[in-house]
């Protein structure tokens, strides 16, 4: 039951991370034209769940989770994390939600998060959300397979969150999609992360709409 | 293997010195908030107060941009900060990308003394985290009507400093001051309120001196 709630806590939307303020590239997306109704945005958190968190975060993620305390390791995948990250809305969002993300921890007393972010101010680390995820959620004692099913559940419920913000559909449909990915995102996180994966995306749609988002004069959302 | 737990690399205060305070000001859109903003940075900095803003516009980044070309601040002293459509929860649920700023300022401008937090333009129930900051100032004005101090909304009740701006407005909009000032009065069981005119100076002195007694210890 203590790691249930453990990661309830830490996967909970009340727990501060700033994360609220980035839609990943949905905002883009709306700015198009078309409703995202309840079919199109389960199609969207599918293929980004299929297509970019799978191959890329959570490599990235279970990774960095591995390497615990050996900051060599952590320094290795922060480093993939960068260069890989081709888009750079993405990019520069993952920095900036780590940065929230790490802002909270240093404050609660989370065990390292006071050295992590010394070792980021230091130019150490570049400090990207999945380096600073799998390194505080190891620490607070939540297990790898815990922190991928956190993570997948975040991202799924961070763009359903976004739309209706964005009033593209109401919070009982945006349940409906939730309820209808949750099953591929489970499938996801219940993947091993092998040692050879490296990491790779293939969301264009997305990738456009966020690259075409951060050239926009008005918006709600930092990415 | 380099470890984490073994490395010297400490995080601190990025001077070693003294964080810098840090404000709130709050208030409805177009209360002038910026405008008081604009109007406190040259009082505070001839007072030798060393500062730098955070603003949290909702839609546009027209607050920063604002700042940043007023002539009145170095512009890198000025980070903008998105709301996500949420302004109450970007100061108050979740302040941590508004934490993250005032880090990132106080580690590029060492000596820092003050840090102000500009809300994004909301409601009367919106309030600041004391996560955040340590004091915050909630703006109205006289022309968005004499019966706000009525309607207690949390923000002119809980804010530490009630700022009633446009006071030159109240003989044009209908509004007796006098009587919106006793009502603030008689809501805010006589804490602190200040009467400004921010576009002609008017109250801006009294407005730094709270800062100053409130946050920077000065009598």
């Amino acid at each position: 039951m203590l790691s249930l709630l453990t990661v309830l806590q830490h996967a909970d939307t009340a727990f501060p991370s700033g994360a609220f303020a980035f839609s990943n590239g949905l905002e883009g997306v709306s700015t198009l034209g078309r409703k995202i109704d309840r079919d199109a945005l389960q199609d969207l958190v599918g293929s980004v769940l299929l297509h970019r968190w799978t191959p890329f975060d959570r490599v990235a993620l279970a990774r960095s989770h591995r390497a615990g305390t050996d900051l060599d390791a952590l320094i290795a995948v922060d480093r993939e994390v960068e260069i890989a990250n081709v888009v750079e809305p993405l990019r520069t969002g993952s920095r900036r939600n780590a940065g929230a993300l790490l802002a909270a921890h240093v404050r609660i007393g989370t065990p390292g998060a006071e050295r992590l972010l010394g070792t980021i101010r230091s130019g150490g680390l570049v400090g990207h959300l999945t380096t600073v995820q799998g390194y505080l959620w190891r620490e607070t004692g939540i297990a790898e397979g815990e922190a991928l099913g956190i993570s997948a559940y975040q991202t799924a419920g961070g763009l359903v969150a976004a739309a209706v913000r964005l009033g593209q559909l109401g919070a009982i449909d945006a349940q409906k999609v939730l309820a209808a990915v949750i099953p591929l995102a489970a499938e996801a996180a219940a993947r091993s992360v092998e040692d050879w994966e490296r990491l790779s995306s293939a969301t264009p749609f997305m990738d456009i709409a966020v690259m075409r988002h951060a050239r926009a004069d008005l918006k709600l959302f930092a990415n | 293997m380099n470890s984490m737990h073994d490395t010297a690399i400490e995080a601190t205060t990025p001077t070693g010195s003294r964080p810098a305070a840090r404000i709130g000001i709050g208030g409805p859109v177009g209360s002038g908030k910026t405008a008081l903003i604009e109007a406190l940075i040259p009082v505070l900095s001839a007072r030798g107060i060393d500062l730098a803003v955070v603003t949290n516009d909702l839609v546009t980044k027209e607050d920063a941009e604002r700042l940043r070309r007023s002539g009145l601040i170095d512009p890198a002293r000025v980070s903008a900060v998105e709301a996500g459509a949420c302004p109450h929860t970007v100061i108050r649920e979740d302040p941590t990308l508004n934490m993250a700023a005032g880090d990132e300022l106080e580690a590029s401008f060492p000596g820092l003394e003050l840090l102000i937090f500009e809300s994004g333009g909301d409601n009367l129930a919106s309030t600041f985290s004391l996560d955040l900051v340590d004091w915050w100032i909630f703006v109205i004005d006289v022309a968005g009507g004499d019966d706000i101090p009525r309607k207690k909304g949390p923000g002119v009740l809980r804010c530490d400093l009630l700022v009633i701006n446009k006071t030159d407005l109240a003989p044009y909009v209908g509004v007796d001051l006098d009587a919106m000032l006793a009502e603030a009065n008689s809501a805010r069981g006589g804490r602190p309120i200040i009467a400004t005119n921010a576009r002609k100076g008017a109250g801006i002195a009294e407005v730094a001196d709270a800062i100053q007694h409130a946050v920077l210890f000065t009598p």
